[in-house]
């Protein structure tokens, strides 16, 4: 048996760690106007459940009337919010720019594969209809958010008013519904969580297993999407009155930036997942509508897919 | 040029909230929202109890217009910060940040969503037809417009809280300290001690 080094092995959680630590470092570095020790000790007073923001007993009473009237610390968080506003309208272009020509560059390496189909009534069922409506709910929800969020984000295009109001209401109520969605997908596409996979359930996971490149996507996928719900339904939730205001803003400012940085970051997983499903391989879309392959498409692009069916007595 | 702000005396505010109900009333302000809010520490410590009522400060370079999304915010020749209501979309950006809190949403609709900003208007109304029953419903009394001063201030029992022209505002507020007998030429006030405190 060919044995593999740890360089082979962990190759794509290695350059994707890579990829990120330049990302966040010139992020972080260079992008952000923040206090991070300040960030740093508040997540940890947050964690212990301290959400007020006050890391230190107020030395004087004007710093203590400032504490209770309008949250402490607010040249620690709030500089940013300020300033990235006017900038996300213009730069956050670059991002799905670089983002896109990742994927152009991946179709110019790889082309698109287009499996060989000879009989084509020769089909498997790889889909079953709970988890395809769980796909494209989330399909559809995805469109419906990303389109909603970039409503608010360009706000100045469409010069506010009635409609963009209620698609704002819209981005909301459909972040709530979608955190259901979440769920589900990513526990149906934890495909190769061996230790998940007792017959009962096993048709509730995914068949085939992960290569490492793409459990990197399905993680960060989950772990974002995971953030957004939180952040989100964090937002949505903790409303503060004009009384309980100086308990809560830096909390929520702090979610902001959470549900920021993650709404980005997904977005290219979101990508990644358009391009897997329309460009890089024929037949995988029409496959995810009906939820049946045809076997020699099994064959030839997904074998460990067929294995696991045919193990399961479903192909 | 003049720019109208408010100022709290928190020597003489004693918490009886009375600027808080006036403009409620004034305005007709539905439940749960407050432009003015009653901050007090120290409470029933002798000597040491301070309050200080908070409202828009109607900043001269306000962050809420720097980051609204929709650029609802304007800024009047006088300074007062007003919004257009039929432009916000209730994003909450502003809430973020506002270093006062002043930004306040209501719940509306069946599924009791956020609707959109209110905020102090300084009693100055809003962008609708001035002293109209549009301008009312969204904005509240346009008293500026009548000549008088805002409802907060007009209504509080001790005078802590005076608004109006910052020149005659910066008056009172060092002929009171001068009576106090503080030297306000050595000791820095405001966010300048907040800041040299830290």
């Amino acid at each position: 048996m060919e044995s593999k080094t740890f360089w082979e092995c962990n190759k794509a959680y290695i350059l994707t760690a890579l990829g990120l630590g330049v990302v966040g470092f010139v992020f972080v570095g260079f992008l952000m106007i923040m206090d991070w020790g300040y960030l740093i000790q508040y997540t940890m007073h947050a964690l212990i459940g301290d959400t007020s923001g006050v890391l230190t007993a107020p030395a004087s009473e004007l710093e203590q009337m400032v504490n209770a009237a309008f949250g402490p610390a607010y040249n620690s968080v709030a500089p940013e919010i300020i300033r990235a506003s006017n900038e996300r309208q213009e730069y956050i272009w670059y991002v799905f720019f670089a983002e896109i020509m990742i994927f152009v560059f991946l179709y110019i390496k790889n082309g698109r594969v287009t499996p060989t189909i000879t009989r084509p009534n020769d089909t498997v069922q790889v889909l079953t209809s709970f988890q395809r409506a769980v796909i494209w709910l989330n399909i559809g929800m995805i469109s419906i958010l990303v389109l909603t969020g970039f409503n608010i984000t360009w706000g100045l295009r469409s010069e506010g008013g009635d409609i963009p109001r209620i698609l704002r209401e819209f981005h909301e109520l459909t972040g709530l519904a979608w955190i259901g969605v979440w769920l589900v997908f990513t526990v149906i596409a934890a495909k190769d969580m061996k230790g998940w996979r007792k017959n009962s359930t096993f048709r509730h996971f995914l068949p085939g297993s992960f290569k490492p490149s793409k459990r990197v996507i399905w993680f960060f996928y989950a772990a974002m999407g995971a953030a957004l719900c939180f952040s989100g339904a964090m937002i949505i939730t903790l409303h503060p009155s004009s009384l309980t205001h100086a308990d809560v803003i830096q909390f929520r400012r702090v979610l902001l930036y959470l549900h920021f940085g993650a709404s980005v970051l997904i977005m290219f997983f979101i990508l990644d997942f358009v391009y897997a499903s329309a460009v890089s391989v024929k037949g995988y879309l029409k496959g995810l509508w009906s939820g049946n392959y045809p076997r020699e498409y099994l064959e030839q692009v997904a074998p460990d897919v067929l294995e696991d069916l045919k193990k399961a007595g479903r192909a | 040029m003049s720019r109208m702000k408010f100022y709290c005396d928190d020597y003489r505010c004693i918490d009886c909230n009375g600027c808080v109900v006036a403009c409620k009333e004034a305005h007709e302000i539905p439940v749960g929202v407050n432009r003015r809010r009653v901050i007090t520490i120290n409470e029933g410590i002798e000597g040491k109890q301070k309050s200080l009522s908070v409202a828009c400060m109607h900043c001269s370079d306000a962050p809420c217009q720097k980051v609204c999304p929709t650029d609802c915010f304007y800024i009047r020749t006088d300074g007062i910060v007003l919004h257009d209501k039929d432009k916000c979309i209730g994003c909450g950006y502003c809430l973020y940040a506002c270093p006062f809190g002043a930004p306040q949403f209501g719940h509306e609709g069946i599924f009791g969503v956020k609707g959109v900003m209110d905020k102090c208007t300084f009693c100055a109304g809003g962008p609708d037809e001035t002293l109209s029953e549009n301008e009312f419903e969204h904005y509240g009394q346009n008293r500026i417009a009548e000549g008088k001063i805002p409802m907060c201030a007009s209504m509080c029992s001790t005078k802590a809280l005076i608004a109006g022209d910052a020149s005659e505002v910066d008056k009172i507020y060092e002929y009171r300290t001068a009576k106090r007998g503080d030297n306000t030429s050595l000791k820095p006030y405001g966010w300048e001690a907040y800041n040299n405190g830290k």
